[in-house]
């Protein structure tokens, strides 16, 4: 069973359970079709080798992908309960190339008691590559039952 | 095969399987908008609705990936307290490739485009059924280390009026039709 998250049982400081996620040519591919974002960035191979748009001879991640994840900690973490996002601001720091893992996470940094059912918490966002250098970063408000 | 025969294989909804993927092509890519023609301050409304299924909350949620019963199970969904199968948050972005195809934002297809981070604000939640139009305004333009920056706010709301989110969406664009139409080639079209 898992455990509720609520306005008054989460303190400013709090940690949120890690997301790690790898991303294979297959994973990026099946985020394109989800997202119907089929920029041969992402897709084609074969045109990243002399496009490289990013100065890398391969396909990366769709961004949208990447902050899709930095929501998954959050997701994860207060959806069980009826949580639901008020904001999200991501700054995408570095291009993540085809066959990278990133981890995700996330710390509770205010909490926000505006009653008439509309209390949220800020959080500050990180995405980190398999190097432990940050590919994104980013903060989110969140809106949480009060009990 | 191609990429694209090898992607179509994921491609499951209605949607995804009317929607073109082929974001090369050059009849297209010659009729998006392009950096330093874009008019800030234009408004519009994108002519394509997308009426929301329960196929295309789903299937955005498995392509993240995020296994969370609330995107999938409406009756555990509605036991955490909301309407039905609940959208992921990051949802619109489906909505934004499908009904921005020509015209008027179109530029987020470009070849060449690159994601430097988004603001997303949301004031309703997306269910199905929902009948959704975007409202687009060309917002700011601006040169920053040598790199061409796009933002438009696209304010996304139901078939009620009632405002579902907005999205400052932004990409670093290569600046002339001349620089896009080298990416389509294969080459790099961007400042050194």
């Amino acid at each position: 069973m898992m455990k509720r998250v609520t306005f008054e049982s989460v303190n400013c400081g709090d940690v949120l359970s890690e997301v790690r996620q790898h991303v294979d040519q297959e994973a990026i591919w099946k985020h394109a079709v989800a997202s119907l974002d089929y920029n041969p960035v992402h897709n084609n191979p074969e045109w990243c080798r002399t496009a490289r748009v990013f100065g890398l001879p391969v396909t990366v991640m769709h961004g949208n992908q990447t902050y899709s994840l930095m929501c998954k900690v959050i997701t994860n973490w207060a959806y069980h309960s009826g949580g639901r996002m008020k904001r999200l601001e991501v700054k995408l720091i570095k291009p993540v190339p085809v066959n990278t893992t990133c981890t995700y996470g996330a710390t509770v940094t205010e909490k926000h008691p505006i009653g008439r059912g509309e209390d949220f918490v800020a959080l500050e966002l990180w995405a980190k590559d398999q190097a432990g250098e940050l590919v994104g970063v980013g903060s989110a408000q969140v809106y949480l039952p009060l009990k | 095969m191609g990429y694209l025969d090898e992607m179509a294989k994921y491609q499951k909804t209605e949607k995804q399987k009317e929607f073109g993927a082929d974001f090369l092509k050059r009849d297209d890519v010659e009729e998006y908008e392009f950096w330093d023609e874009i008019e800030i301050g234009r408004e519009s409304e994108a002519p394509v609705k997308f009426e929301v299924k329960a196929e295309d909350l789903i299937a955005y949620a498995e392509g993240v990936p995020d296994d969370s019963p609330v995107f999938y199970n409406e009756e555990y969904a509605k036991k955490c307290g909301y309407d039905g199968i609940v959208a992921h948050p990051i949802f619109g972005t489906q909505v934004g490739f499908y009904v921005m195809r020509k015209g008027h934002g179109s530029w987020i297809r470009t070849p060449g485009a690159r994601n430097p981070g988004q603001i997303i604000e949301w004031y309703d939640p997306i269910k199905t059924g929902d009948i959704l139009t975007l409202k687009l305004q060309g917002y700011d333009k601006w040169i920053k280390r040598g790199k061409y920056y796009m933002r438009y706010l696209t304010e996304m709301y139901d078939q009620h009026g009632k405002l579902k989110s907005r999205m400052y969406v932004t990409l670093i664009l290569p600046r002339t039709k001349e620089d896009v139409m080298k990416f389509l080639k294969g080459e790099r079209g961007l400042e050194v």
